[in-house]
């Protein structure tokens, strides 16, 4: 085995070094007495407030967030297909507050750029140096005709996680073997462009093993997508019988879907559904809008050196909200994307100029119980753009051994602890 | 619970600091960086990606904590090299630079020595 993936014991020695290290560091940083604020506290906005107080630890640093609990949507397309409970993906934000940052658990509505403040739902003001946004997205209502707030009931998108991912699993289960699940599938830019392929697998799976005899059928308006061939070559060989897709070429987008009578309707047909998931068009959280760091396109241009928004002064935006392809909307970007913009906002405080780095994206897709595929993307980040680095990343090979699907469904499961360790740890 | 968070920002801190070369213009209250290493911010930024898969949770993936410079660099360059491998590092490690792949193994390497 190579030394960089490795056995539990090696993993729990050597800290010492690094609690010493920084020690040493912290006296210099510590001076900056600057208002930091975070609105949204998922992967990319609690990542972002522990690494600006472990960075500036004399700052104020305030989180808002809205809800008490965090549902983590990597691993949540394992519990709609029954293989995982809801709870593994529940998180909250003691770790945080332990570490230093105020949380808040309340809205904001507003913010005012030139007064430098963040205006909450309960009417208290929040004043700022530098304000930090990853609101995740937020859906185009009615973008699908029908497809308001009131349908998530009845036809649920589980792309927030939470209550939404407990009731497509709760719906999955009361379906009648035989029933047909369809899935729609929205053009791209959203949140994880593998996640529907994900969860078709997964779905296919649950399918296959207590379904036998229903089906799932996607409705997607891309043509081409995330991890294709990988994906491609795992529905033929396990799940021929329960899992038919249509693209865009098929005029397969779904332009209105009818709650009350389960029907999904494309540019050319009408789907009947027993079991409906609708994943809808989307945009960065409303927040972003409130704030003017959002363009005509609903997201937000960033200075990929230090995710500074190009149409705010002092706001940052990371994660899903921004403009950052071909950087992936992944958990991982949002959480290297946090990283990376405390330092150059500690580096800016500190009176230095933000310079250019290399930036990774790692993301894994299960295919079924315990098999999964990888696409790692490397980006460079001068000259105004992120860049996709020739030569470099791609998708895990084609027609491999099955141990190699499982070594990287357990190296899936270690980068979940970890990712979710840093940032609510 | 503490060591996580400075295993994973303390790393950063030691770049931030040691970059101060500081021609750009400063804020009045803003502290001085006093060490002028300006190539260790792109070491640090460079190896916040490494802390998104390798950490202290466990299981399939290796912390980096136990391992020298030279023990990193190795095996970085060894997956930037191997023409067949298709391991996520593998195919990860081919978009960073000798000098870069040096910068970040003398970077987390020197974690271990202190
Ligand atoms: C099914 C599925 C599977 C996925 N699998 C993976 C995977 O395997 N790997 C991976 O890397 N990524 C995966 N992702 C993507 C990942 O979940 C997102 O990219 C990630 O959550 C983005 O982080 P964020 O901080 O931008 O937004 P979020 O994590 O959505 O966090 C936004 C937070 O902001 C809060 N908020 C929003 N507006 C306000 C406001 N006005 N006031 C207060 N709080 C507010 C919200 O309550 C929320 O907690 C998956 C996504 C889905 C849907």
């Amino acid at each position: 085995m190579s030394p960089l993936y490795h056995s539990r014991r090696q993993l729990l020695q050597g800290l010492a070094g690094a609690a010493l290290l920084s020690q040493m560091a912290l006296p210099a940083l510590a001076q900056t007495r600057a208002r930091l604020v975070v609105v949204g506290g998922g992967f990319g906005g609690a990542s972002a407030a522990g690494a600006m107080k472990h960075l500036m630890p004399a700052a104020s640093v305030t989180l808002v967030e809205a809800s008490p609990h965090y549902y983590a949507c990597p691993f949540s397309n394992l519990v709609i297909a029954g293989l995982r409970e809801l709870d593994a993906q529940r998180f909250d934000y003691d770790g945080l507050t332990a570490r230093g940052v105020e949380v808040v658990h309340d809205r904001a509505v507003d913010v005012d750029s030139i007064a430098h403040t963040v205006r909450l739902a309960s009417g208290d003001q929040l004043a700022y140096d530098k304000l930090v946004l990853s609101p995740g997205i937020d859906f185009l209502w009615d973008a699908i005709e029908g497809y308001g707030r009131e349908a998530v009931e009845r036809m649920p998108h589980a792309w927030k996680a939470g209550g939404q991912t407990g009731l497509l699993r709760q719906k999955l289960e009361a379906m009648d073997d035989g029933g047909q699940v369809v899935m729609a599938i929205p053009p791209a830019p959203f949140r994880c462009p593998p996640g529907p392929y994900e969860r078709a697998s997964l779905i296919a799976h649950y399918l296959k093993a207590h379904k036998p005899r229903s089906r799932l059928l996607l409705l997607d308006a891309q043509d081409s997508f995330s991890k294709q061939p990988l994906f491609e070559q795992a529905w033929a060989e396990h799940y021929p019988d329960h899992l038919e897709r249509y693209g865009a070429a098929d005029f397969a987008r779904v332009v209105s879907v009818d709650p009350d009578h389960m029907v999904l309707t494309t540019e050319f047909d009408d789907f009947r559904a027993d079991v409906a998931n609708v994943i809808p068009p989307q945009k960065a959280g409303e927040i972003a809008q409130r704030a003017g760091v959002a363009d005509a396109t609903g997201w937000c241009p960033i200075d990929p050196l230090s995710f500074a928004s190009t149409l705010q002064t002092d706001i940052h935006v990371i994660g899903d909200a921004t403009i950052a392809a071909p950087m992936p909307k992944s958990a991982f970007s949002a959480n290297l994307q946090a990283k990376l913009c405390a330092v150059q906002i500690a580096r800016v405080l500190g009176g230095l100029g933000p310079e250019p780095t290399i930036l990774t994206n790692t993301c894994y897709s299960f295919i079924s119980n315990d098999a999964a595929v990888s696409i790692t993307g490397v980006y460079s980040n001068d000259a105004g753009r992120l860049q996709s680095v020739e030569g470099a990343g791609g998708l895990s090979p084609l027609n491999a051994d099955p141990a190699i699907r499982t070594a990287e469904a357990l190296q899936a499961e270690t980068w979940f602890k970890t990712l979710t360790q840093a940032a609510f740890g | 619970m503490a060591w996580r968070a400075t295993w994973q920002f303390g790393l950063i801190l030691v770049g931030v600091l040691l970059s101060g070369c500081g021609n750009a213009s400063r804020m009045d209250d803003a502290p001085v960086p006093d060490l002028a290493v300006p190539e260790a911010g792109r070491a640090a930024t460079l190896s916040l990606a490494c802390s998104g898969c390798h950490g202290p949770a466990g299981g399939a993936i290796a912390g980096l904590e136990n391992y020298s410079a030279e023990q990193l660099q190795s095996e970085m360059m060894r997956y930037k090299t191997e023409p067949e491998g298709n391991s996520v590092m593998h195919r990860m490690m081919r978009g960073y630079s000798h000098e870069d792949i040096e910068a970040i193994a003398a970077y987390l390497g020197a974690e271990q020595a202190e």
